[in-house]
């Protein structure tokens, strides 16, 4: 029988189990072995119940972190229509922005003419005053691109070699290498370098699948922060354009009402 | 709330306005300030108008909406008259959408004509929506989207034009006008690839146009799919990559049961969608025609 005391793991155990109920060929690395096939003692009856037990755990592992990456990806997905609506809001306010100001300066041309109707003195004024400044080049050349935040173009760069790094160092992600396990002489197959995993082929494979969900989760979730910043500073830009657009509208409706009382007492 | 009340209060505001304009047109009454009592008559239907809206006789709301915008558009006032068209046309979404559409055409013909781009590309799509849900002309719809789209790249508003061209896309990829389908799909794609918040999506865009290719040729598709690769590194690393990676195989092998296979494992992690899912039912339809030429 195998070399290795049970308690250490069950699955290193050369067990061959006559009984063909069971679907997995765990005898993979056990050529050696050939217990005796007569009735399963009460250990090895609880080594198979163990057995089938870790099978179901790796096999709901699996399955959760199917699930897990499903909802990551979903999340991105909402994240990323959201990214498109606020550009659009953006684009949106910038706009109304530009027409505010185009208000602005066809409310001081008709401030003027007012006054050159009200009275010659203020006609007299306004010549004096002289034309009503151009509108700021700026507002102008906004619209030509609209651009989301660039800082995040850097935050991605540094989060990618973050992620390189973290990985390296971080002793969960290393592969596993639990000594003592797969280094016997009496179970030659296998080389040495199984990175840990069980011997178990379908507990391997399991093992794999999960592994590889989880590197895919980590990866999604970096998007995901990302993608969360992005939003932040594009929502902390877009606050901004609100509250000054804000004072514009509010200045604009003063401006006028007070037209509107001009060109009221002008009749 | 007291409808009918409502209503006949509405019903004798319109004949009020109706009569006021009768008599703005007679000799006297446009010597005696006519243009005011116009007003007077839009104003009138206006609050006719919306006492049928509170009374929700929608068709009566709608009209009286259209009598004040003809009020308006005599008396030269454009822009209340658009206004006036678009309350009409929201009206009549409600009880006749053909006639909405009416309403909301004419509108878009007077805010074209003051050169207000943007508020005429916003009532294309409002248009465009109800031709998809009520009236179901889909080829009417794609027009009007496109030329929303038209008018919202004319303004600057990237992001806007490029929602309504993904509409158009999609209904053309139904409708198997592939080519339009591929070259908005790669439009919109190669743009959202350079913005930082965008970038997210364009994998799925990119995605899109590969399939679109599938349907119409498998080598277009790899070429297509390499040179999405190249442009975007990102794309590669996709699930959406790896899933069209895997159907360009089953497709080359005519292996059914591989394809099928592919979708349902990308399916478990991302549900497909409708069009998703009628898209990859037409290219597995054609490996199986081939199957059977085969045979």
């Amino acid at each position: 029988m195998s070399a290795y005391p049970k308690s250490h793991n069950p699955f290193a155990d050369d067990d061959d189990e006559e009984d063909s109920g069971r679907a997995a060929p765990r005898r993979g690395f056990n050529f050696d072995d050939d217990p005796e096939e007569s009735s399963l003692s009460p250990a090895e009856r609880r080594q198979r119940q163990l057995q089938q037990e870790v099978m179901r755990t790796a096999q709901s592992a699996v399955d959760s972190s199917h699930r897990s990456l499903g909802l990551i990806y979903e999340s991105e997905k909402v994240g990323a229509e959201t990214a498109e609506e606020l550009i659009r809001q953006g684009e949106a306010l910038k706009r109304t922005e530009r027409m505010i100001d185009n208000m602005e300066q066809d409310m001081r041309t008709s401030q003027r003419h007012i006054n050159t109707i009200k009275s010659v003195w203020g006609g007299m004024v306004n010549y004096f005053k002289g034309k009503p400044e151009p509108p700021k080049p700026a507002q102008k050349d906004q619209p030509v691109s609209y651009e989301a935040n660039s800082r995040l173009q850097n935050a991605l760069v540094e989060s990618k070699q973050q992620e390189d790094k973290y990985q390296a160092s971080h002793p969960n992600l290393r592969k596993l290498d639990t000594s003592g396990f797969g280094a016997s002489a009496s179970l030659d197959n296998g080389p040495p370098d199984q990175n840990g995993y069980p011997k178990n082929k379908q507990l391997q494979a399991a093992h794999h699948q999960l592994d590889n969900n989880l590197d895919e989760m980590s990866l999604g979730l970096g998007r995901l922060k990302n993608l969360g910043l992005g939003l932040q500073s594009e929502i902390d830009d877009q606050d901004v354009s609100l509250d000054s657009l804000l004072n514009k509208v509010d200045s604009m409706d003063g401006k006028i009402s007070s037209t509107n009382r001009q060109l009221k007492n002008l009749k | 709330m007291d409808n009918s009340g409502k209503e006949k209060e509405a019903v004798a505001l319109m004949t009020e306005a109706e009569k006021k304009v009768k008599s703005s047109q007679s000799f006297f009454g446009s010597l005696f300030g006519g243009s005011s009592k116009m007003e007077d008559a839009c104003d009138l239907y206006g609050r006719a108008a919306n006492m049928f809206k509170m009374a929700k006789n929608w068709s009566a709301a709608g009209n009286a909406f259209s009598q004040a915008a003809l009020l308006h558009l005599q008396m030269q006032s454009k822009h209340d008259a658009a206004t006036n068209f678009i309350d009409a046309g929201n009206a009549f979404k409600k009880s006749d959408p053909q006639e909405a559409i009416n309403c909301l055409n004419r509108a878009i013909e007077i805010y074209t004509d003051m050169g207000r781009f943007t508020i005429a590309a916003k009532h294309h799509v409002t248009i465009a929506e109800v031709y998809e849900t009520e009236l179901v002309d889909i080829d009417k719809a794609i027009a009007h989207y496109e030329q929303a789209a038209d008018y919202y790249k004319g303004e600057e508003s990237t992001s806007s034009a490029n929602k309504c061209l993904l509409k158009v896309a999609t209904y053309a990829a139904q409708l198997e006008q592939y080519p339009k389908a591929i070259e908005i799909y790669e439009q919109v794609a190669t743009h959202a690839m350079d913005s930082t918040l965008l970038k997210y999506s364009a994998k799925d865009y990119f995605f899109k146009a590969a399939l679109c290719h599938f349907c119409v040729d498998m080598l277009n598709a790899k070429l297509a799919l390499q040179k999405y690769e190249e442009m975007f590194p990102a794309f590669s690393d996709s699930r959406e990559c790896k899933l069209v990676k895997k159907l360009l195989d089953a497709f080359e092998e005519q292996n059914v049961d591989a394809y099928t296979d592919a979708v349902k494992e990308y399916d478990t992690i991302s549900r497909l969608d409708q069009w998703l899912t009628t898209m990859l039912l037409r290219i597995k339809k054609t490996i199986q025609e081939d199957e059977s030429d085969l045979r």
